[in-house]
């Protein structure tokens, strides 16, 4: 039988009486590139950090490749690369020697994957982190997650103030990662960066995991919101009777609307009248969520 | 046999974050030894003209004052000079303060610079940390006092005192233990109240009020009676040839205690950032 990657067992944490993850159920395979999303102060740090055995659960367990994250937690961080949320990097020293550092903390010989990963991300190992932007300290942090081509890696926000091109670069390191057979588990709140990359999503909520999805499944539960501007009012009727259409609104010259199927339809209704834009936007993670509760309760 | 394995690799683990921590700490060694060490030069070369000045003014000065500035019966030796001030009030209070942020710093300091997680995600059981920092602060502090010792001395035969090496470093050395207490206080603090200000503070309370009672049981009955309080008092006379041994053997074992203690709490709370 295959070992998972990481097992929690009723993991609970609770900050005084303030909860910051509940009862969390979960197994992510090996080789498997799983998301954590959900709002700030839902649990999804916490999480990570209980994983890490930087805080200590109230109860329940974890295991991190079948390891227990708080008996056999040494043993547990040599197969981890992790990035935090927050960090901050001595301004005075350089990347190179911080993963020199690290190198000797791992017993490594040498820096690893560390080189090809600052060409690859665009980042100068001998400049005095003090004078590096923050991006160029994130990719720095990434370096050092990634540079002993760990077995998993735990990252929360790994993309935080990178610019698109980079993005994408991380992005595509961490397919190659999983294509290796390496396991990522990462914390998000950028839904698009989930979607491109993640196998399967958990999406928690006030220290709840509500949902536990694959990411085509969380694909197909977006609903659009498009936004339509005439050249004067016009009746919201014909809208509120498309197909997959729901909180229909006119106000002045514009009509709006959330949709769960195919633009097509509305188009060919709006084409009735003079139309002078077009606006389709994705939800945003806290409008999924609501969309979770909607069919929870119905 | 995995259980050698496992000894080399706490071993090497350790040597390793000695080695990040002294690196991390060589500028306060150097500053803190080099401005001791420039205070201790000039405590030398002012000796020959201020011992003439205090042997006038102590012949007038009422015994109040005379028993506040030690034991100075007969002529004022160099080894007087250096523990009127310098040995007895300078070194013992302002070294401390050096080694209590270093202990601060290492757990709660780390933190709040969001530090802590950066190093132990990787392969380090988190008492390495605690042990790694008490050794590098034994030595940082063995390496201020050095550096004291050397410039202090130095000026020796340039201004033609007379003054032994020896007992020189004694009484330096008897100043370590001290630090150590102090500073792995300050550890112990940060381990428990995760707020390095407070860290700071406490033991810096503590050494100023030992400071106080020290100074105000040479000229009071009543504080005579509590100065066994004051670890400054257990000190002795050190460059006068008593070195406390006693004392330093009391004052490592309370080290040893403390950083049991900090090694026990940094084990067992959360690691917040």
């Amino acid at each position: 039988m295959t070992q998972a990657a990481v097992t929690t067992e009723q993991l609970t944490k609770f900050y005084g009486g303030r909860p910051g993850i509940i009862d969390l159920n979960l197994e992510v395979a090996p080789g498997e590139v799983f998301g954590f999303i959900g709002p700030n102060g839902a649990g999804k740090t916490t999480t990570i950090r209980l994983l890490l055995d930087f805080v200590r659960p109230t109860r329940g367990r974890a295991w991190i490749l079948g390891l227990d994250t708080q008996r056999e937690n040494v043993e547990m961080r040599k197969n981890i690369g992790y990035l935090p949320g927050e960090f901050s990097l001595d301004p005075r020293m350089t990347g190179r020697q911080l993963l020199t550092r690290f190198t000797r903390l791992r017993e490594m010989d040498n820096l690893g994957e560390a080189p090809v990963l600052a060409l690859r991300f665009e980042v100068d190992l001998d400049v005095p982190m003090g004078r590096l932007s923050r991006g160029n300290r994130q990719k720095i942090g990434l370096i050092q997650a990634l540079f002993h081509r760990p077995k998993l890696l735990v990252l929360d926000e790994p993309t935080t103030g990178l610019d698109p091109l980079v993005q994408e670069a991380v992005l595509d390191t961490l397919r190659e990662s999983q294509e290796e057979g390496r396991t990522v588990f990462l914390s998000s709140h950028i839904l698009s960066e989930v979607e491109k990359i993640c196998d399967r999503v958990g999406i928690v909520k006030a220290g709840h995991l509500v949902a536990l999805e694959t990411t085509e499944t969380l694909r197909e539960k977006q609903r659009r919101r498009v936004t339509l501007v005439f050249d004067q009012p016009v009746d919201a009727t014909p809208f509120a009777q498309i197909k997959g259409a729901s909180e229909v609104k006119s106000l002045g010259n514009t009509v709006t609307l959330r949709l769960d199927n195919g633009i097509d339809s509305v188009v060919k209704v709006a084409a009735r009248y003079t139309l002078l834009d077009l606006k389709v936007e994705r939800p945003t993670l806290d409008e999924i969520f609501l969309h979770y509760y909607e069919s929870e309760s119905g | 046999m995995r259980a050698k394995e496992r000894d080399r690799f706490h071993g090497r683990q350790l040597r390793a974050l000695l080695a990040q921590e002294l690196a991390d700490r060589w500028r306060s060694l150097v500053i803190w030894g080099l401005a001791l060490g420039v205070l201790g030069i000039l405590y030398v070369a002012l000796y020959p003209s201020m011992s003439k000045f205090m042997e006038e003014y102590l012949e007038q000065a009422p015994e109040s004052m005379r028993r506040l500035l030690g034991e100075l019966q007969g002529p004022i030796t160099a080894e007087k000079w250096l523990e009127m001030e310098f040995l007895s009030t300078l070194l013992p209070v302002a070294l401390p303060l050096m080694v209590i942020i270093l202990g601060a710093r290492t757990v709660a300091g780390r933190e709040e610079r969001k530090a802590m997680d950066l190093l132990l995600c990787n392969p380090v059981p988190r008492w390495h940390l605690v042990a790694a920092s008490t050794l590098a602060m034994a030595m940082t502090t063995a390496g201020v006092l050095g550096i004291t010792w050397i410039l202090t001395y130095a000026a020796v035969p340039i201004v033609g005192v007379e003054l032994s090496a020896g007992r020189l470093a004694m009484a330096l050395a008897a100043v370590w233990p001290l630090c150590l207490v102090f500073g792995t206080l300050a550890l112990a603090l940060s381990a428990v109240v995760r707020r390095s200000s407070l860290a700071i503070a406490i033991p810096v309370v503590i050494l100023i009020a030992m400071y106080v009672i020290q100074a105000l049981s040479q000229v009071s009955k009543t504080m005579e009676k509590v100065r066994f309080l004051s670890l400054l008092y257990h000190l002795g006379h050190p460059i006068g040839g008593d070195f406390p041994w006693t004392a330093t053997l009391l004052m490592l074992l309370a080290v040893c205690v403390l950083v049991t203690a900090a090694g026990i709490a940094f084990e067992r709370r959360d690691i917040y950032t």
